[in-house]
Parts: C-alpha cells; sequence; structure tokens
C-alpha cells in the first residue's frame, strides 16, 4: 500500500491513543469541525480578518531587536508545531513559513535596494530577481503540495464481461531486445481478459529481430515508414490502426505488474471524465546519483520527490499530469485532442495539459505497479533532464497553461509550477555564485546591514526549511535537492533559455539503458562547470579570509565578511557533492538485480533438493540464501524453481558463486514460455515494488545536512586526488 | 477415532511413502495420537516406519489368530503408532480374506477394540484398486486421500477413484470429504505442470498439494530415516509438511463445524 505521507507525530499519535499527539490531533479536529466555519458570513470574517493580519504581519517595520524577538517568537512556533500531528499542522506551518518569506520579501524589495552604483545594481538585482523566482516557486510548491490527495484504487466491477478492452503499447526506439523482453513477458501476462488484451511492440527501429520475437510470442508488431515526432509519432501512428477502449503505454524498459490493469482502471470506471490515470516511475536499478554517491534505497532520490508528493498533490487540484509511461489514457479523449501532442519534446505532459484543456479528469495512482532501469551514466541523466526541461519551456511558450480556455485556476497554478521548476537552473547558479560579489568586488547587492540581512533572511530559510521537510520528508532528504539541482543547473539553464526564446530548436534525444560501465571514471566534461565553480568559491574563501584579517574583527566589515563565507561554504559544500556525482563508479552487473526474498528451491544433479529463499533476482540469475555448510563447484548444474502461492516456475541454472550461505546461479538457455515465467514469478510480481515505496526513515535536516557535507567532503578529495587526470582530459580513470 | 484413508487406482505412486510421511508429519504437527494400519499385504509400512524384515507380526496374523489388535502395534516416536499388515503365508492370506468378506465390520470392530482416545486419528494404507481391504478402508472413512502421479495413466484413472468413493463414502453421513495429492512431482517437465494444473481446476479445493520427486526420500527410506529428518531442508520435506498442515486444518474446520 502506498504511505500515507505520515509524519512522526501521527505515527505516535495512531499507536497510542492517549499521548499529547493524539489528543492534540483529536482537539485541532474538533476546532476544524465546528459547524461554524460552514456559516458564509464566519467565512468572510475569517477571510477578511487573516487578510489583514498578514498584511501586517508582512509589512509591519521592525528594528533589529524587534525582528529577532519576532522571528524567534514566529520560528519557535513552527518547532512546536513540527511536533504535533495532522495536516492542519501541516497548514498552519505553511502559513507561517509564507508569512516569514513573505516579510522578508516584501523588506527586501522595498528596503535593501537602494543602490548607489551599477555594479551593486548589477548584482543587486540579479541576485534580488533569482529570490522572486524562489519565492514564487516555494508558494506555488506549498500549495501544490499542501494536501496530497491519497487516492486508493477503485475495484474493478465483479461482472468481468463488463471489463473494456486494452492495448498495450510497448514504444522502442534503439534499446537492446534484452531490455524489452521484460517488459513484453509482463505485459502480456497482465490479469485482464484475454480477449481484451492486446500488447503491441512499436518498433521505430523496424528490426528484424522484434519482428521474429514479437511473432513467437504472439503479440502485435507495429512499424511505420519515418520516425517523425520520435516516440509521440510513434504512439500516433499505432492508435491510427489499433482500436480498444484504452491504451496503456510502457517506456520498454518499464516492466509492469500483473496487476497493473486491475489495480488502475477502476478508476475510469467510476469515473467516466477521466481521461488519463498515472502511476509512479519505480527504478529498480541505481540512477547516476545513487551509484556515484552510494545512495541507492537509503535516501530518496530525485525522482521520488514527484511521485511521492508533487504528482499526488497534483492530484488534488484534477491537474496529475501524464509522465510517458505506467499510465493509462482513454482513447477517445485522446483522438479528440488530436493524439499525443507533437508540438514539444516532453508530449506526455503537454498530451495531459490539452486533455485538461478539454474538461476531462485527469487522476494519479500513488502505488507502483510497474518498474524500470534508472539511466546508467550521469550524461544520459543530463541529457533526459535537458529533454524535460527543453519541453517544459516549449510548453511554456506555445500553450501557456496559465492563459488559454478550459483550466480551473488550481490547474493552471500546477500546471504552471511544473514548467516554471525547470527555470531553476540560472537562480541556482546566482545562489552559488552570488556572495563572490562582495568577497570579489565588494559589490553591496544588499542595502542594508549583515545583522538585519540575517535576522530577516534566516526565518525566510528556515521556517522554509522545517515546512518542507514536514510535508515532504519521506521523498526527499533537506539539502539533497540543492544538490541535485546544482548538478543540472548548468546544462539546462541553456536550454531552457533557447526553448523558451524559439520553441522550434532542439531535438529529441533517446537515452541508452541498461549497460556496464566497464571501469571507474571520472566524468571531466560533465564536472568542467562545477570545477570552476569550486574554484571560484574557495578563491572567494581565501580572499575573504584575507580580507577579515586586514580589516580586524571589531569592524562593521568583518560581520558582512563572515556572513558572505558561511554562504560561500555552503556552495563549497554543495559545488563538491555535485563533483562527487561525476565520479562514475563502476558498474559490474548489465541487468540489475532486484533485492527480494521470494520462496524458491534447488534440484541438484544427483536428484536431491533444497527449499531456499532468494536473496535477489535478475533477468539473468538469482541470488539465494542456503544453510552455511552447502557449497557448490562453480559451474555446476542446477534446477532453481521459484514460486508465487500456487505457480511453480523451474529454470536450468549454472552455479556462479557458492560460500557463506548465499550461492549465486546464472539461468541456462531458456526457451520464450520459460522467459515468460520467470518474468512473472519476479518482476510482474503484483507486490513486488510497493515495499520499496516511500518506505523509508522521516528526513531529518541536520542529520541531511552532515550526509550532504559528507559526500561534499568526498568530492574535494575525489578532485584533489584526480588533478592530474582531469587537467589531461576527459573520461579518465580514477586512481583509487 | 477419525479415519484418513490413503487410496489410490494404480501401484506404484508412493502410497505407503505418503501414509508414512503423513503419519509422522500429523502427529509432529498436531500433537494428537496417530496411528498408521497398513491394509496392503505386501507389507511395506513396516520397513517404511522402521521395523526390520525379520518382524513378522501383524494385523493379519492377529485377526487369523483371534488376538488383540493391539499386541501388533508399534509405538514408533511418542505418539505415533503402527499397525503392519504382518507376514502371513499365501494360505493364511486366502483364509484372512474369506474372513473380511464374511464380516463387512471387522475392520471397524478391531479398530474399535483398540479403544483409541477420542482425538486419535488413523491412517490406511490400502492396496492399489478395487479390493476387500480398500472397501472396508473406504467404508468407514471420514476422510479418502486420493494419491496420484503427475503423469497421464495416473490421471486416466481419475474416474475409477471417484466411482469408489461415491460407492462407499458418499452415502455415509459421517463422510466428510476427498483430498487429492499429486506426488513425484518434476517441475522442469512440462507434462508434470500440465497434470497439476488440470488437477488442480478439475478438483479445486479438494487437492491437498503435490510432493516432489527428490531423492532424499527413497535415501531416507534406505537409511530407515523419515525424510523430515534425514532431508529437512528437502522440497519433498517441505512438501510433506505444507499437506499434513492442509489436512489438520481441514481436519480442525470440521471439528468446529461438528460443535
Amino acid at each position: 500500500m502506498a504511505t500515507d505521507h505520515k509524519t512522526v507525530a501521527d505515527e505516535i499519535a495512531d499507536r497510542n491513543p492517549r499521548s499529547f499527539e493524539a489528543r492534540w490531533r483529536m482537539r485541532v479536529h474538533r476546532i476544524a469541525d465546528q459547524s461554524l466555519w460552514n456559516h458564509p458570513l464566519a467565512r468572510v470574517v475569517a477571510v477578511v480578518g487573516a487578510a489583514l493580519l498578514f498584511a501586517l504581519v508582512v509589512s509591519v517595520p521592525l528594528d533589529l531587536t524587534g525582528q529577532l524577538l519576532f522571528s524567534a517568537g514566529s520560528f519557535g512556533a513552527a518547532l512546536l508545531l513540527s511536533r504535533t500531528p495532522g495536516r492542519l499542522t501541516t497548514l498552519a506551518m505553511i502559513v507561517l513559513s509564507i508569512s516569514a518569506s513573505s516579510r522578508y520579501m516584501y523588506w527586501r524589495v522595498t528596503d535593501t535596494v537602494g543602490f548607489t552604483n551599477w555594479v551593486d545594481a548589477c548584482f543587486g538585482f540579479g541576485l534580488l530577481l533569482a529570490e522572486l523566482y524562489a519565492f514564487l516557486v516555494l508558494l506555488i510548491g506549498y500549495f501544490q503540495t499542501a494536501w496530497p490527495l491519497q487516492r486508493r484504487p477503485v475495484p474493478m466491477p465483479q461482472d468481468v464481461d463488463t471489463w473494456p478492452s486494452v492495448d498495450v503499447f510497448i514504444p522502442t526506439y534503439n534499446e537492446p531486445l534484452e531490455v524489452v523482453k521484460q517488459t513484453v513477458f509482463s505485459a502480456m501476462q497482465m490479469d485482464w481478459p484475454e480477449d481484451r488484451l492486446h500488447v503491441y511492440v512499436l518498433d521505430d527501429g523496424r528490426r528484424e529481430e522484434f519482428r521474429d520475437f514479437c511473432e513467437e510470442l504472439g503479440v502485435g508488431y507495429l512499424t511505420r515508414d519515418n520516425n517523425a515526432h520520435a516516440k509521440a509519432g510513434n504512439i500516433n501512428a499505432a492508435l491510427a490502426v489499433t482500436g480498444s477502449d484504452y491504451v496503456a503505454i510502457f517506456d520498454c524498459d518499464h516492466i509492469p505488474t500483473r496487476s497493473f490493469l486491475q489495480i488502475c482502471m477502476g478508476w475510469f470506471i467510476r469515473d467516466p471524465k477521466l481521461a488519463m490515470l498515472q502511476t509512479p516511475h519505480h527504478f529498480f536499478s541505481p540512477d547516476p546519483f545513487e551509484k556515484n554517491l552510494d545512495t541507492f534505497h537509503v535516501m530518496p532520490n530525485e525522482g521520488e520527490l514527484f511521485y511521492g508528493i508533487v504528482q499526488d498533490g497534483n492530484d488534488l487540484w484534477n491537474a496529475a499530469f501524464f509522465c510517458g509511461s505506467c499510465a493509462i489514457i482513454k482513447r477517445a479523449p485522446l483522438l479528440e485532442v488530436g493524439g499525443v501532442a507533437v508540438e514539444t519534446v516532453t508530449e506526455d505532459a503537454h498530451t495531459a495539459l490539452k486533455l485538461s484543456r478539454h474538461g476531462y479528469n485527469t487522476a494519479y495512482l500513488e502505488l507502483p505497479q510497474a518498474a524500470g532501469l534508472a539511466t546508467e551514466s550521469l550524461s544520459a541523466h543530463v541529457g533526459q533532464r535537458i529533454r524535460w526541461a527543453r519541453g517544459m519551456a516549449q510548453i511554456c511558450r506555445v500553450d501557456n497553461p496559465l492563459f488559454g480556455p478550459g483550466l480551473k485556476l488550481g490547474q493552471r497554478l500546477c500546471y504552471f509550477n511544473a514548467m516554471l521548476h525547470f527555470f531553476y537552473g540560472l537562480p541556482r547558479l546566482v545562489f552559488l555564485t552570488a556572495p563572490l560579489a562582495y568577497l570579489f568586488f565588494s559589490a553591496h547587492v544588499f542595502q542594508a546591514t549583515a545583522a538585519m540581512i540575517t535576522a530577516y533572511a534566516l526565518p525566510h530559510l528556515m521556517h522554509a526549511s522545517i515546512t518542507n521537510s514536514r510535508i515532504q520528508g519521506r521523498f526527499r532528504y533537506s539539502f539533497w535537492n540543492e544538490v541535485y539541482e546544482s548538478v543540472l543547473a548548468w546544462y539546462i539553464m541553456r536550454p531552457v533559455l533557447v526553448a523558451f526564446v524559439n520553441p522550434k530548436l532542439g531535438k529529441f534525444n533517446v537515452t541508452a539503458k541498461g549497460g556496464v560501465i566497464e571501469q571507474s571514471y571520472f566524468d571531466w566534461s560533465i564536472a568542467r562547470p562545477y570545477l570552476i565553480l569550486l574554484l571560484l568559491n574557495l578563491l572567494g574563501f581565501a580572499v575573504g579570509i584575507w580580507r577579515m584579517v586586514a580589516v580586524g574583527p571589531s569592524s562593521e566589515v568583518f560581520t558582512t565578511l563572515v556572513i558572505n563565507m558561511v554562504w560561500t561554504a555552503y556552495n563549497i559544500i554543495l559545488t563538491s557533492a555535485s563533483l562527487a556525482v561525476a565520479s562514475e563508479t563502476r558498474q559490474v552487473r548489465s541487468t540489475p538485480r532486484v533485492t527480494a526474498a521470494l520462496p524458491a528451491a534447488l534440484r541438484f544433479a544427483d536428484g536431491k533438493t533444497l527449499v531456499c529463499e532468494t536473496d535477489d533476482f535478475s533477468q539473468s540469475g538469482v541470488g539465494l540464501r542456503v544453510p552455511q555448510g552447502l557449497k557448490l563447484e562453480t559451474g555446476s548444474p542446477v534446477e532453481v524453481s521459484l514460486f508465487r502461492s500456487d505457480e511453480e516456475g523451474t529454470f536450468p541454472a549454472q552455479v556462479t558463486f557458492s560460500g557463506n550461505g548465499r550461492l549465486g546461479l546464472r539461468f541456462g538457455e531458456l526457451s520464450l514460455h520459460q522467459q515468460a515465467d520467470l518474468a512473472r514469478l519476479t518482476f510482474a510480481r503484483a507486490d513486488a515494488w510497493i515495499g520499496f515505496w516511500g518506505n523509508r526513515q522521516h528526513d531529518k535536516p541536520l542529520t541531511s545536512l552532515k550526509s550532504v557535507m559528507v559526500i561534499g567532503m568526498r568530492g574535494l578529495g575525489q578532485v584533489a586526488a584526480n588533478t592530474l587526470n582531469i587537467l589531461r582530459g576527459r573520461r579518465e580513470v580514477v586512481t583509487k | 477415532m477419525k479415519i484418513l484413508t490413503i487410496a489410490s487406482a494404480k501401484g506404484g505412486v508412493g502410497k505407503t511413502t505418503v501414509t508414512e510421511n503423513l503419519a509422522v508429519a500429523l502427529a509432529r504437527q498436531t500433537g494428537r495420537t496417530v496411528l498408521a494400519v497398513d491394509l496392503d499385504p505386501q507389507n511395506a509400512l513396516a520397513l517404511h516406519l522402521g521395523l526390520g524384515p525379520q518382524e513378522l507380526r501383524g494385523l493379519s496374523r492377529a485377526s487369523l489368530s483371534g488376538q488383540d489388535w493391539r499386541d501388533a502395534c508399534f509405538e514408533r516416536q511418542p505418539g505415533l503408532y503402527v499397525l503392519p499388515f504382518g507376514a502371513v503365508t499365501e494360505y493364511d492370506l486366502a483364509a484372512l480374506e474369506a474372513q473380511i468378506a464374511a464380516r463387512p465390520r471387522w475392520l471397524l470392530d478391531h479398530l474399535q477394540a483398540l479403544q483409541l482416545p477420542d482425538d486419535a486419528l488413523v491412517l490406511l494404507d490400502t492396496p492399489p484398486g478395487p479390493s476387500a481391504y480398500g472397501r472396508q478402508a473406504l467404508g468407514i472413512a471420514q476422510w479418502v486421500m486420493v494419491v496420484m502421479l503427475a503423469d497421464a495413466a495416473s490421471y486416466a484413472t481419475l474416474p475409477l477413484m471417484q466411482r469408489l468413493v461415491q460407492t462407499h463414502c458418499a452415502p455415509r453421513p459421517d463422510f466428510v470429504d476427498t483430498f487429492y495429492l499429486l506426488n513425484q512431482v518434476n517441475s522442469a517437465r512440462q507434462l508434470s505442470q500440465d497434470i497439476l494444473r488440470v488437477l488442480r481446476e478439475a478438483v479445486g479445493p479438494r487437492f491437498a498439494g503435490s510432493i516432489h520427486a527428490d531423492e532424499a526420500v527413497p535415501e531416507s527410506l534406505a537409511l530407515g530415516m523419515s525424510v523430515l529428518d534425514h532431508g529437512a531442508h528437502s522440497q519433498a520435506s517441505h512438501d510433506i509438511l505444507a499437506c499434513a498442515a492442509f489436512v489438520a486444518a481441514r481436519m480442525r474446520a470440521q471439528a468446529g463445524a461438528e460443535v
């Protein structure tokens, strides 16, 4: 089951109904449930009163002592609230955070921009714009994520004869057959009436090997005579020659579970206006961040925030959008909007936007019912994000959600933030360099004293940090988002700006997956911008020390220097952490293994058997947990059986590793039938991915900051150890 | 006393092995007194339950000499008893069968004379196909366990067994249910898998499980041990425990229904 987005305090309240947390929650609910709030007059009074108070809180000028006392009170209240359960508390924390940030921005705009020379003004307004951007994203972000809908699956009607027909599209272009096979096997074995499930491989590569494979399995194989509009065009071509009521779309490396359709289709039956339902993209292999930083299954990855919180929050506003894979679209509405959108390179989000404009509903079901391979190298990952960013900028230009017909305000804001989000490149780079303006050029980007800046800015940042940590705690750890953004900032900045200026520029790139990185190496070409940023910040820090020594601790300049150097130090941590990501770790297996304890049995050559359990599985082999004493010759043949309730599949295999209670097996030649069985008993299990989803410790901001710092130190160490290699050129082998 | 009759239409399906292992597993799992009775003149159960080939005593001799069956019962483990058929000459066997033919309650009377506890469980191992022993065993069973192999010949005998049960068991009010067990399954063979699937569909919730073909089974017999001990981690042992758990659960459910 999907996680319930529960805070630590909520868990305590659930466990113990007599606890303070539980009683608090009950009391708050009682206040919220008062019938008074339903009275229109009470509502008007409350809204007007709150608006006046808010205006007061934001705009009243205070001196340093006053501001310090005020922020201490406000932050103290937020800290106390953060220890109490319930969504109303979350909303209250959001209000406090918005107040603190608005107060800061108001002060910032009205009180700190009296620049006296053009250098100050340039840097100053640049920073202000970046801050305004961040403020806007923060506000809309709260709007988006304040109340995730947490939709649950709706059961299908008892009468199977009424179930609609579904086409499953598996578009592919250049991915190897080995990767696509699993998806096809799983798709064709989904639990759905056989006569109403039609699987099609949409091969834009037009490969004989694929045609033969599909023919042998009896699944559809579709090609077209051109590759216009890439994946979107591919799907549209298939729409023209197929006819089921619904279309389920899976990227060729996203393996659905057998329960996918039964779990997802119920909502379409309940809501006739529903046109698209999206499920999370779960990855069973580490993305480059997770691989290179060794955080796989330890920390939420870059995508989890989106699928864990943002999409679920969008869903409340009927603005969940299509993400290209692991989704179902109703054919009639899709054809009504002209098929999958081809005007932009993020055809998925754009298609959903069009459906919304036509008055159809969209839905998001936060249940991982498919899993796939993450991009395997950092450069591929960056390439993919560039495409997303470019596409979103294109939509912003050609079909801006703020304007045009058919959308509700909530939908406009959610779609707009999805686009706005990708403009973070430039602001992020501004933040990474802003303190240098003062350290190098003595530019006063703030026309205020260091103490006042601290008194206003710190509450703004800290409120935002603890509030977001509460909302997102299971799907994003504090400060990690900034590492992810820092790595991508430089690369997405230019494509976004170019696409925003001219949406027609740019092409679609497909990311290769399932490869092997032969040797660990330092991707110097990717890391270059961050090396430069790091060097600049280090230099800035050194200049800062030198100037501190020069002016002495009693001077006013000294405190300003300290503030800028703390900021620079934080930037040094972020850039070094980004560099750690560029150090690509060797990837041993070309088919990633999935950790899972499944019932299994072995049959040895002498006819004896052993009941055991798997440690992990992949397309090409399994790891088993066996009694300590068992030792087998490497290469010796065995038969391994995997079970799922009544089902059993037996596969020939060879021992690749034996010892310490572990046994590694590689499958022998499997027939197509056996490969399909294997898929059904492993990747296609209904419960295969649910255990991995959101099942983590709640975020602790300080612990998280520490882990970013540790990674940053590692990055610095790697750079230092590889200076020579870096100077010599790109992709040098990492020396350990 | 509850009676489970183990039956099969064909020989060589491993019925005696199943009886032995179910008896051991049920005695351990339920803690009830379990008596395994061999009604097959081959007298194989004694060997399976660890009695030496020189042991001649059994229910055949006891019946012919008018002795109490109690004297021919051997306790193999705490709570687990075996009553072998015993070794008899061909002449004596004919006399015994005549006796049985004349007394329809021959088996029931002898078992009742043992005065077993109320919750005791009696497992009756029968000769394959229709026989005088089988008729009496089916005629008093609360449950019948039909053992089959995962091959076409064995599957073809399913209707014969169903007819026998229909004749001897179904009309009695104290009869509860028939179970089906597939023995020596080899999951690597497609035929084995197919028959498993067909049988499961045909008998539905009466399917008691399957026992995988496993060298640990004949090896245990040769060593005079139970496969549950000798091959504790083997698949056969795992399967037998699962089957015993199935039987025990059904018996518990029945006991619950009676109360």
